[in-house]
């Protein structure tokens, strides 16, 4: 995977490239519009993470101009406006998503994480079915089952399962669920969501030798098989 | 603005209508004194023309009576009576019980005794009719008295028309000044009340108004240049002050989050033994509070600067309502704690989904945080003809009574709230954004329980 970062302020561009380094991205960066346009579209990149105030050309600019030119690499924003309005135009030149300075670093990857995966996806065909596992949830008949036993979902719960399965594998901030699952911009208490992971989890995984829903401390929460990461506290 | 649209009442008061009702005044006093001085020289010159020629024949005939004595007056006025066939003349001469010597009436007038001033009576006329007549009395030798008038019907119409045409005229200047007053007040209202609406939805928080200007280049347009170039002035500095408070906030919450996530970075590495770990974990968490209140605070701070009126659009409040309701749910049954949502209907409001969801979800966050287990919260939506009223009441212990103003003011936190967790900026979040919407909140106490009503204006500012 390979990452563009154009970021004039050193400290962010640095510290953002460290921590995506070591999570096992390649990562080049440009301190302003101009080179970072230039990269943009002569090299190819899976993400790229934009300034929205930058030196030369900003960040708006950048992404109006490689959406043009018909490059779909998903961007992120980031900025230090941070409010609605801002977002809206951000999304609306053309970014996959917006991030307001300051913010944590789990946040940008999680958010990194499921951009890259959406470009995977959405080259193959959108398919009706999720699997996690032996987690299975069937998107017409908006049914869920984990090893042939049927798992019941309020409807809510259903959207919050379908939002972790479409991220499998990959860390989902609290934010990012407020945004995807209730279509809401706004820091959430956090609690409020926790107790909905923690009921979601007791349906699908009380029973169950092997835990899918992980809380990941400090950043959120992640739906995946396999053995219990480092990072990972499994509830 | 149409007069029906105006105030009458509040149009009286202006200082427009007070001027034009002192020119009114002004304008009436000027007409009487036309009016005087036309009298003066019209009905005045008739009459001090007939008063000189009454008082002529008395100097004639005062001076018959001393050259020809008293039968000698008798026998002139006598004689004036029977030549003159002008009526126009009245002569009397009497005696001391004023029985008629001479003249040409037949009885003396009633009461006109006193020598020397003039008067004035209606004479019987043949017809059955009174004709006005001036006159003069003389008193001749002992006790005699000689009265000299003439008729003057001619001078009374004069009089009467002159009279009707002074009502009439200074009626007809007071209606014209009354209503020119009115409609020059009117002219006048409708540009201070242009001014009036733009300093109103300036002090609703809406610094991007400026007063239209008319073109006339009159003193209201010149007060209006001034006006606007002042609140320009006005909104580039409250502008700098933000830019300052903005970049105060954002100084300081970038090291924050820069420590935050050195500590994240430190805590995901892994080597530290376990209370070390708890440490770290407790110094993330601690971090993210500080954080969380900073966007709290940066965030009403834009609330109330009114940055988001502009995205406002139609949204339906009992939707808010149902998904802060389900969002809220699983929290509340985890403390025991009934939920209850009634808010079936659909409520159109003028606002921000976003804010309104946030408030409704503050309000429903402090009730469950004080509601103790087994206790009940309820949030409810009521339709009002000309605003939505949302209710969040719950069985909680409610809140002091003499610190139920505090609540109602801004940025002043109870003491309770700020020893719990959270940031004890929630309601403070809620009034900013019902101020937003121009709706008003209500705290009260139901013993037990608390109800926090914010009352919400249904087309709140829809026809901006």
């Amino acid at each position: 995977m390979r990452l563009l970062i154009i970021e004039d302020d050193k400290n962010v561009a640095s510290f953002v490239s460290k921590g995506l380094q070591q999570a096992g991205y390649m990562v080049d960066i440009a301190d302003n519009g101009k080179d970072g346009l230039f990269l943009a579209t002569t090299e190819t990149y899976d993400v790229i993470i934009a300034d929205r105030m930058l030196p030369g050309v900003d960040g708006l600019t950048i992404i109006r101009t490689l959406r043009a030119s018909d490059i779909t690499i998903p961007v992120i924003i980031l900025s230090a406006l941070g409010e609605v309005d801002d977002r809206v135009d951000g999304l609306k030149s053309g970014g996959d998503d917006y991030l307001a300075k300051p913010f944590a670093f789990s946040e940008l990857h999680a958010r990194v994480e499921a951009l890259t995966r959406r470009q995977r996806d959405s080259r193959g065909a959108e398919s009706s079915v999720l699997e996690i596992g032996d987690l299975r949830m069937d998107l017409l008949r908006r049914q869920v089952e984990r090893a042939g036993r049927k798992i019941e979902l309020q409807p809510k719960e259903f959207e919050l399962l379908e939002f972790l399965m479409r991220h499998g594998g990959q860390v989902v901030t609290r934010t990012m669920l407020l945004e995807g699952v209730w279509r809401y911009h706004f820091d959430p208490q956090t609690n409020v969501i926790d107790v909905h992971i923690s009921r979601l989890r007791a349906k699908i995984d009380k029973g169950f030798e092997q835990p899918l829903l992980h809380t990941v401390r400090g950043a959120g929460y992640r739906l995946e098989t396999g053995d219990v990461n480092l990072s990972s506290d499994p509830a | 603005m149409a007069l029906d649209t105006v105030n009458v009442r509040l149009l009286l008061r202006t200082s427009t209508f007070q001027l034009s009702v002192r020119y009114m005044l002004l304008f009436t006093i000027s007409v009487l004194v036309l009016f005087g001085i036309l009298y003066w020289s019209t009905v005045g010159s008739l009459y001090r023309e007939i008063n000189a020629t009454i008082e002529a024949e008395i100097s004639g005939l005062a001076e018959q009576y001393e050259r020809q004595g008293l039968s000698g007056l008798i026998d002139v006025v006598a004689k004036r009576v029977q030549r003159k066939q002008d009526e126009r003349s009245i002569y009397l001469f009497a005696d001391s019980s004023l029985r008629l010597l001479a003249g040409n009436m037949d009885h003396w007038p009633q009461d006109l005794l006193a020598t020397g001033r003039w008067f004035e009576f209606n004479k019987a006329t043949a017809n059955g009719g009174t004709v006005p007549v001036r006159a003069k009395v003389l008193s001749v030798g002992r006790n005699l008295r000689l009265l000299v008038g003439r008729e003057i019907h001619e001078l009374a119409e004069l009089k009467r028309v002159f009279k009707r045409a002074a009502i009439l005229g200074i009626g007809a200047v007071l209606l014209v000044a009354f209503t020119g007053g009115l409609f020059i007040s009117i002219a006048a209202e409708r540009r201070v009340s242009m001014i009036n609406r733009t300093a109103r939805q300036i002090i609703e928080g809406d610094l991007s108004q400026r007063i239209p200007l008319i073109g006339s280049r009159d003193e209201y347009d010149s007060l209006a240049i001034n006006i606007n170039a002042m609140l320009d002035q006005i909104e580039a500095l409250l502008s700098g002050i933000r830019h300052v408070g903005d970049s105060i906030a954002h100084d300081l919450k970038t090291p924050l989050t820069r420590l935050r996530n050195k500590l994240e970075e430190l805590s995901v590495d892994g080597s530290r033994d376990g209370t070390q770990q708890i440490g770290l974990n407790k110094c993330i968490e601690e971090s993210d509070r500080l954080l969380a209140t900073f966007n709290a605070l940066l965030r009403i701070a834009r609330i109330e600067s009114g940055a988001y009126r502009s995205a406002f659009r139609t949204i339906d409040l009992a939707e808010i309502a149902r998904d802060a309701f389900d969002l809220y749910q699983p929290t509340a049954e985890e403390k025991q704690i009934t939920l209850a949502c009634h808010c079936d209907y659909t409520e159109r409001l003028f606002g921000d989904r976003e804010l309104l969801a946030q408030a409704i979800m503050n309000l429903l966050d402090n009730s469950i945080k004080y509601v103790p287990v087994g206790g009940h919260v309820e949030l409810a939506i009521q339709s009002e003809s000309d605003r939505v009223k949302l209710t969040v009441a719950d069985s909680g212990p409610g809140i002091p009574e003499d610190e139920i103003t505090n609540v109602e003011r801004r940025f002043v936190r109870l003491d309770q709230a700020r020893s719990e967790s959270g940031n004890g900026l929630g309601l403070t979040l809620v009034r900013a954004v019902v101020e937003q919407h121009r709706g008003r909140m209500i705290v009260e106490n139901t013993d037990p329980g608390l109800r926090v009503s914010l009352e919400l204006p249904r087309s709140t500012l829809g026809a901006q």
